[in-house]
């Protein structure tokens, strides 16, 4: 942000000197100017102008194109779309809904859970081949297989396992989040400043406290970048799995609605499923900026910002 | 010999050799050093002579293939925690802000967290950074970043100092100001050993209080000089002193054809 402040205009007129230069901003222009309400404004009017394509439903009546005998933009029936007014009339619905309240505390949970569980479990062995080459040699080769497996493969398997229950959705969003994690977590233990490492031998540390010291805090940056990529994977996991067969959930329930043609749901119960990937996203968000305070001078790669 | 704080004993050093198909490299022949304790020793030599090994076999990285390297006496086995290495790169930890980063060896040593506090601050008041001692390295200067390791290099008293390029990156205004600060810090603190190795000879001269000249690859000694200039040395008015520069012209018409 800082880096694209103007600097102020140089004084050339006659006499000046520093006490003529204003005194720092104060703390409400600084925060203005931080909001930067050009950026702000294009925002806000990007989203009126695609509410309003979106009610005209010119999108939806097709763009005569055809692209190898493909239409890239055909017309949509107009049961299977819905304008936002529909939309917005099944959140008012909703909001009043209770079992729908449990739908989403379902949906929650399952990616909560595969979120923690499959996140944990991917930094704990990726910093353990990490650190220890020898295992990453004997064990590399098998992870890269089982990653290369389509994890979403799994799911009628794991149904199978786990019951139709959360179960089933909680290990299916394990595994995907497991392998977004681990990977880069060992990549990342190579890849710690080997100076770092060096100088804190020659300190005399000892293996937990070179663990502690350097190679921790070293992986956090890359560690945070996919713990972010795998909330937003444990939701789709999850939502997959709800699709295959579940007794409740938002995903279920989207499902149902499409079914039924109730386009109004189903598109009310997206911008839901999107929100709730956002939230879990700001979460890990609010972490990061204390874990990686270090990097707040420079350009972070914030998902979020608002 | 047991009263040297550091000695190198017919020390030769070849790398490779596990690798059947990569050459052997022998970085050092049959090299030997004693050093008192409390002197200044500058090791200068072209790029690849070896000088770095030397450090990193006196800071218990590597062995000696051949020889041997002892401090105090005995054998040197393994890293010691006090001795302060300086590596070339300022090597920061840039998610600790420089206090942190001055407190890391003392960290490591366990010492408690009010004690090492007080020495952070007190090393970065002479080193000119108290102002500084809560940013973060990505905001500081390379000159404030190489301080910062002298801080930290320093932090944990060592009595043998190793020091590799440290002011190699800095300009040359730079340089002298953080010399002439590093160079006072070491005569307030009497009795402590440098090994501080250089590529500039006028450097060397400048600090040390005996030049030790290796030849290019394989590493051996060609020239080992006192530098008879009194202390405590004024290194800005040093520099045009007629006396150091006919020292530096000596030591240099000795080593013309290894550094060209």
């Amino acid at each position: 942000m800082s880096s694209s402040d103007p600097a102020p205009p140089a004084d050339t007129g006659q006499g000046a000197t520093l006490d003529t230069v204003p005194e720092s901003a104060t703390l409400w222009r600084w925060r203005i100017r931080q909001l930067d309400l050009p950026v702000q404004l294009i925002r806000a009017a990007v989203v009126v102008g695609l509410y309003f394509l979106w009610s005209s439903r010119a999108l939806f009546k097709g763009v005569p194109i055809t692209v190898f005998g493909f239409e890239p933009l055909p017309e949509v029936k107009d049961i299977f779309y819905a304008v936002p007014s529909e939309v917005w009339d099944y959140f008012t619905a909703y909001y009043h809904d209770l079992l729908f309240w449990k739908d989403l505390w379902v949906t929650v949970q399952e990616a909560f859970w595969g979120f923690a569980l499959g996140s944990t479990a991917g930094l704990l062995v990726g910093l353990t081949l990490g650190y220890f080459r020898r295992l990453q040699k004997i064990f590399g080769p098998f992870l890269v297989f089982s990653n290369a497996v389509p994890k979403i493969a799994l799911a009628p398997i794991l149904i199978l396992w786990y019951g139709i229950d959360m179960g089933s959705k909680i290990a299916l969003a394990t595994v995907i989040v497991f392998f977004l994690v681990q990977m880069p977590t060992t990549a990342a233990v190579g890849l710690v400043d080997p100076d770092l490492n060096i100088l804190a031998t020659t300190m005399g540390a000892t293996q937990v406290q070179r663990f502690r010291k350097v190679i921790i805090p070293g992986i956090m940056p890359a560690v945070f970048g996919a713990l972010r990529l795998a909330a937003i994977y444990s939701m789709l996991a999850v939502v997959f799995g709800e699709f295959l067969a579940s007794k409740r959930g938002l995903g279920q329930r989207l499902l149902y609605s499409v079914n039924q043609f109730n386009m109004g749901s189903a598109f009310a119960l997206m911008i839901v499923l999107a929100l709730i990937a956002l939230a879990l996203n700001g979460l890990i968000g609010l972490v990061e900026r204390r874990v990686l305070k270090w990097q707040s001078n420079r350009e972070g790669g914030q998902v979020v910002s608002l | 010999m047991s009263d040297s704080a550091v000695a190198l004993e017919n020390v030769s050093l070849v790398f490779g050799g596990d690798d059947p198909r990569t050459e052997r490299v022998v970085a050092l022949d049959n090299v030997s050093l004693r050093v008192p304790a409390g002197q200044f020793v500058a090791v200068v030599g072209p790029s690849g002579c070896g000088k770095t090994t030397i450090l990193n076999m006196l800071a218990g990285l590597i062995r000696p293939t051949l020889g041997s390297v002892s401090r105090n006496g005995s054998e040197i086995q393994g890293p010691s925690r006090d001795v302060g290495y300086m590596l070339a790169r300022s090597a920061l930890s840039p998610w600790r802000t420089a206090r942190q980063n001055v407190e890391l060896g003392l960290e490591i040593r366990g010492e408690r967290k009010a004690d090492r506090r007080l020495r952070a601050t007190e090393l970065l008041a002479q080193l000119r950074l108290e102002g500084f001692a809560d940013a973060y390295p990505s905001m500081l200067s390379q000159g404030m970043q190489q301080r910062v390791a002298i801080a930290r290099t320093l932090a944990i008293d060592p009595d043998l100092w190793l020091l590799d390029e440290p002011f190699g990156a800095l300009d040359a205004q730079t340089r002298l100001t953080v010399q002439s600060e590093f160079i006072s810090l070491w005569e307030t603190n009497p009795g402590r050993t440098v090994i501080f190795v250089t590529h500039d000879l006028e450097e060397a001269v400048l600090l040390a209080d005996r030049v030790v000249v290796l030849t290019a690859r394989p590493g051996k000694i060609k020239l080992d000089a006192p530098v008879p200039l009194p202390r405590p040395r004024v290194l800005d008015e040093l520099k045009f002193d007629p006396v150091f520069t006919e020292i530096e012209h000596r030591i240099w018409k000795e080593l013309r054809d290894e550094l060209i």
